[in-house]
């Protein structure tokens, strides 16, 4: 491997999360419905139907590319991609081909560091960027193919890297990557499994230090991040070793059978220029004026990584806490809420979302802004922490109490007498109840075991329900028992 | 620019098409095909400088003209069994048709 | 006279005088499709008899009882006082390329011949939305690809209801021939290069071909779809006005049915052609062909008996008050064909890959365990010679390789088709025609079989139409007289976009005008 370098470029396809298909109003989602029952006569491609573009399927698309730093077109166009394929009803997909909704793009990838090398961005260029409709399933069974359409129509836009990237780990953070920014403009469930995220993998190798690229092989249906660290692995194992062997690599299709861990060539594959791309006739261009395009953007959030960077730069976060809190977007935006809320501190903010929000959200499968313990709550909550009006182990019970009740923290510290004690006299009564019924640690203390005040603490801390000021009870009790 | 289709143009044509042609059907096909290039071929002719754009539609379509795109609105079709009911062959709710082949790469 | 020989204009009246029953309408058709249609089109329907040769055949299939139900429905609208639709009570044939839910929708091919369409088409649920009965689905060149209507699967193959030796045209063959023999006062048409308007002049009917986007063609099963445009046929102009009244309009199931009002065309109708510029081109008065054993290009004017019911049509237009334009250019005309046979193939071809043997339609019986086989082979046995043909230039003209000097340069070639209409339809330019007044075919129609194979020469059969669907402008087809051997000769207007109105204006002060001549007197042969 050390004198071989990937050169690997991954196709996308994505599928948008609208309520309709792209060119009918059967449903986008399917996933539970039985096979040939969420079609309608267009998605089906009855002879004779036309398609209906779906506004939002624009819309969803023209966020991605934006937050792709592509460039929109005013004026893009649908054109046919002819194939015979059974899950093809129509014998063409709807595609755009070369006046897509958007050009150009990157993503600048963070890889972490692994394996004694530092982090490093890796900046992976996007080479196309536009809008198709899925095509349907099909799956085997014995020397047949069983065909559903259900999911015809559902609106994907197609995305392609350049060849940027150099290694598995690389495609599977740049998956990652985009996962995160899917769901973070709520343009995609992304759900891998379900067929929401899906990725083929173009993948050649070429000596160390060479510039030039190789014939590649495409890898289809390799459907999860640790199918695409596999198969890519597998295959440039596989060039590898026809090289050495000095075989030529050929440009196959092969297919990744997840179950079995192989790759398997697919049997034939057209040639781009087979395709006979045309312009649609039965669709007009997307018309993309500067009106509508303000109108989607304005709603343009801030990119994951860019907050990222913000977070560590405003907030002085470690990388490790501004990685998690900006994983999610509602939990990122929870997290600059609720330091606004505090005032000040966002580590100390930080430490109580990723120490116990995190848990109670994944307890919960609940997103941050479903939280009942708002933002504001949270931030509530550590000031009475930090005003020793309760202690850290009451303020802790306070957030799942806040989160069952929905109820204002300092209402339930009121009506639950939860406030810490911090009256002398009372701390001091408990503590000389405490030293009279317990002669013999009394006495080990005074032998020089003195490690022993943080028994006497806790045995007040018992007797008071944690009420009391352990600070406080410490120094009564060292001075009863001088 | 080629002067006719060739017999392996047709073929390579013809399998693209996913056609399957008796020796009959062949030669007619292939001499209309190539009377018709012929007539075709005037277009050769046609002085075409960059003032002429391609028109995907013979009527201009306006802004205003242009029908809006459809609204996100799930509408279910009523009766999708009757068009499963037109396939040849199905089962369990699915279309059959016969296997793809592949082979395993070793 | 018949029932069924009465325009639909007048059923509509008594109808709703209540001086006749939609169901007596509908009875007095099937009698008339029972006398003179012969047997309806099947697969493989053997070798035609004698009798066979004296008939219309306009018919896939008749709709019977759908009809009598849709008939009675009517009549009990009117019995109520409700109101039944324009088109109330109104018997239509629909060419079979539309579907219509619950029949056979086969466009006149193998591949579609068990196929039971499960939704209408939009200007279908229109027509019977509007009260009018669909009395069946008629015949086609098949998958409406040709000039005569021979190539049907469905044979016997509709004949031409002024001599049963020739051809009704193509390809609404059977719309125009249900409607010449009086099985029918209205048919649904399309029109890709000409197939109403040629059909219309060669079986002496109105035929319309409406601007490209006026009517959705949501149902049609597609050839061009940059070029397809649904219309009516009908017996005379009102007739027509009638019909695309019902039919127009945008449709949120075609992304290209435009958003232009439509007006009302029957209000307008009788308004008159004075101050109307209409232009003549020499450009429509002669034909240029590629000659069919030496493939070299020969431009022939046209005969007599086509041109001089055009100029005589000129004369009575000006005796009405029009003002006529002689001498408009119109040069790109001759690259129709051309044009055509690119443009048309690739969209065709396309259009044809859906038809795999997979989800509808025909599948081969042979045993087969391998789906490229079953794609082949459904493909081989499904499609007759002429889709075959389409599929095969389509593919070949939009490789890769060729895109750029075939389909793109076709595309462009287009544009000046359409400029030569912008320029003399244009209100500040050198000729401001409100219209373009022109033959509508080379020929009258030719006998069965004088031109059936040879595939360019029947293309050229629509030089003359084909640039108004290049151009996405509307046109109209009008009987304007008799040739020698007592055929029907056409005329055309072709007028700017969404100028319909103009036109059928136009098409019935001339209607009006010639109302009483003699060769509107003579009946189509199996009607004498």
């Amino acid at each position: 491997m050390n004198d071989y370098e990937a050169v690997i470029g991954l196709e996308t396809h994505i599928q948008l999360n609208t309520t309709t298909k792209i060119f009918c109003a059967c449903k986008a989602d399917s996933w539970f419905d039985p096979p040939n029952t969420n079609i309608c006569p267009v998605c089906t491609g009855m002879p004779g139907v036309l398609p209906v573009l779906n506004k939002a399927a624009v819309e969803k698309g023209v966020v991605l590319a934006a937050a792709m730093h592509a460039e929109l077109r005013p004026l893009s166009y649908f054109d046919r991609k002819n194939y015979f394929y059974p899950d093809l009803p129509k014998g063409y997909q709807i595609s755009q081909y070369d006046q897509s909704l958007a050009f150009g793009g990157y993503l600048d990838l963070p890889v972490p560091a692994a394996n004694g090398q530092p982090a490093y961005i890796r900046k992976v260029s996007i080479h196309k960027l536009h809008l198709e409709e899925d095509a349907g399933k099909t799956k085997n069974a014995g020397h047949e193919r069983l065909i559903d359409f259900n999911r015809c129509g559902v609106p994907l836009v197609e995305m392609v890297t350049g060849p940027d990237l150099r290694s598995p780990d690389e495609a599977a953070q740049y998956l990652i990557r985009l996962r995160q920014l899917l769901r973070w403009l709520g343009v995609s469930e992304a759900d891998m499994e379900k067929g929401h995220l899906r990725c083929d993998a173009n993948v050649s190798i070429r000596p160390r230090g060479a510039t030039y690229l190789n014939p590649k092989t495409e890898i289809k249906n390799v459907n999860s991040i640790e199918a695409v660290r596999s198969a890519i692995e597998k295959e440039i194992e596989r060039q590898i070793r026809e090289v050495e062997a000095g075989h030529r690599i050929e440009a196959w299709t092969l297919e990744w059978d997840e179950e079995a861990g192989v790759l398997r060539k697919m049997r034939s594959k057209e040639t781009e220029a087979d395709y006979r791309y045309f312009r649609e006739p039965d669709l007009l261009p997307i018309r993309l004026d500067d009106a509508w395009k303000a109108d989607i953007l304005k709603a343009l959030p801030e990119l994951p990584l860019v907050r990222r960077q913000r977070f560590m730069n405003a907030y002085g976060l470690p990388e490790y806490d501004a990685d998690i809190l900006t994983s999610e977007r509602n939990l990122s935006d929870y997290f600059e809420s609720a330091v606004k809320a505090y005032g000040s501190d966002p580590k100390r903010v930080s430490n109580y979302l990723m120490n116990d929000v995190l848990r109670m959200l994944n307890e919960t499968s609940k997103t941050a802004d479903r939280l009942r313990l708002t933002p504001a709550y949270l931030a509530e909550i550590i000031k009475l922490a930090d005003a020793g009006t309760v202690n850290t182990s009451t303020a802790k019970s306070l957030l799942q109490k806040v989160e069952e009740s929905g109820m204002a923290p300092g209402e339930i510290v009121a009506a639950e007498g939860l406030a810490k004690v911090s009256d002398d006299s009372a701390i001091r009564a408990v503590c000389l109840e405490v030293l009279a019924e317990s002669p013999k640690e009394v006495e080990s203390y005074k032998a020089g075991k003195v490690t022993l005040i943080g028994w006497f603490v806790g045995q007040v801390m018992k007797k008071m329900r944690g009420k009391a000021d352990p600070t406080l009870a410490r120094t009564i009790l060292e001075e009863l028992l001088a | 620019m080629s002067d006719s289709i060739d017999r392996d143009t047709f073929d390579h044509l013809v399998g693209l098409a996913a056609l399957e042609l008796d020796q009959q059907q062949a030669d007619y096909l292939l001499r209309e095909l190539n009377n018709q290039l012929k007539a075709i071929r005037e277009l050769a002719a046609i002085p075409l400088d960059e003032s002429v754009p391609a028109s995907l539609h013979g009527v201009p379509y306006a802004s205003a003209v242009s029908p809006e795109l459809r609204a996100d609105v799930w509408q279910p079709h009523p009766n999708p069994e009757e068009i499963i009911a037109q396939a040849p062959d199905t089962r369990d709710g699915y279309i059959v048709v016969p296997d793809i082949p592949h082979t395993t790469l070793e | 006279m018949e029932l069924c020989d009465i325009p639909a204009y007048e059923l509509s009246l008594l109808l709703r005088q209540r001086q006749i029953s939609a169901e007596e309408v509908t009875r007095a058709c099937l009698e008339r499709i029972a006398a003179v249609d012969g047997r309806s089109g099947a697969l493989d329907a053997g070798s035609l008899t004698p009798e066979d040769e004296q008939k219309v055949h306009a018919f896939i299939t008749i709709t019977r009882e759908r009809a009598l139900n849709q008939a009675r429905t009517v009549d009990q609208k009117l019995a109520a006082g409700e109101d039944p639709g324009l088109l109330a009570g109104i018997p239509f044939t629909t060419k079979d390329i539309f579907s219509v839910r619950g029949t056979p929708s086969t466009a006149a091919s193998r591949i579609l011949a068990n196929y039971t369409a499960p939704y209408t088409a939009t200007p279908v649920a229109r027509m019977e939305a509007a009260g009018a009965v669909m009395l069946g689905k008629v015949n086609l060149d098949e998958f409406t690809y040709g000039s005569s209507n021979e190539s049907t699967a469905f044979q016997p193959a509709p004949r031409n209801p002024w001599n049963p030796a020739h051809v009704p045209g193509g390809s609404s063959g059977g719309s125009a021939s249900s409607v010449a023999a009086g099985e029918a006062a209205l048919s649904l048409g399309t029109d890709t290069a000409g197939s109403i308007r040629q059909p219309a002049a060669f079986c002496g009917v109105v035929g319309v071909k409406p601007t490209y986007g006026r009517v959705s063609r949501y149902g049609l099963i597609a050839f061009g779809s940059s070029l397809d445009c649904p219309g009516p046929v009908a017996r005379n102009v009102v007739d027509a006005a009638l019909m695309l009244q019902t039919i127009a309009g945008a449709d949120p199931r075609d992304s290209t049915a435009a958003k232009v009002p439509v007006p009302d065309y029957l209000a307008q109708l009788e308004g008159g052609v004075k101050g109307l510029r209409i232009g003549l081109s020499p450009d429509y008065f002669r034909i240029a062909f590629p000659d069919p054993q030496t493939g070299e290009y020969r431009e022939q004017s046209l005969p007599m008996d086509i041109e001089s019911p055009v100029l005589r049509a000129a004369e009575v237009l000006a005796s009405l008050g029009a003002e006529i334009v002689e001498d408009v250019p119109m040069p790109n005309t001759r690259y129709g064909i051309p044009a055509y046979f690119v443009i048309s193939r690739v969209e065709a071809a396309s259009n044809l890959h859906r038809y795999d043997g997979v989800k509808y339609g025909y599948r081969t019986r042979q045993p087969i365990d391998d789906l490229t086989k079953l794609y082949r082979q459904t493909r081989n046995e499904g499609f007759g010679l002429q889709p075959k043909l389409r599929i095969l230039m389509g593919m070949y003209v939009s490789a890769a390789q060729y895109s750029a000097q075939y389909y793109q340069r076709a595309l462009r070639v287009r544009t000046l088709i359409r400029r030569d209409f912008e320029q003399a339809f244009d209100r500040s330019g050198k000729h401001r025609l409100d219209a373009l007044l022109t033959p509508t075919t080379p020929t009258t129609a030719f006998k069965m079989g004088a031109v059936y194979g040879d595939s360019v020469l029947m293309q050229y059969a629509d030089q003359l139409t084909v640039p108004a669907n290049h151009a996405g402008i509307p046109g109209l087809s009008l009987p304007g007289g008799l040739d020698a051997d007592r055929l029907p000769v056409g005329i055309q207007l072709l007028g700017p976009d969404f100028s319909e109105d103009v036109l059928l204006r136009i098409g019935r002060a001339y209607e009006l005008a010639t109302e009483t001549e003699d060769w509107r007197k003579v009946k189509p042969m199996v009607l004498r």
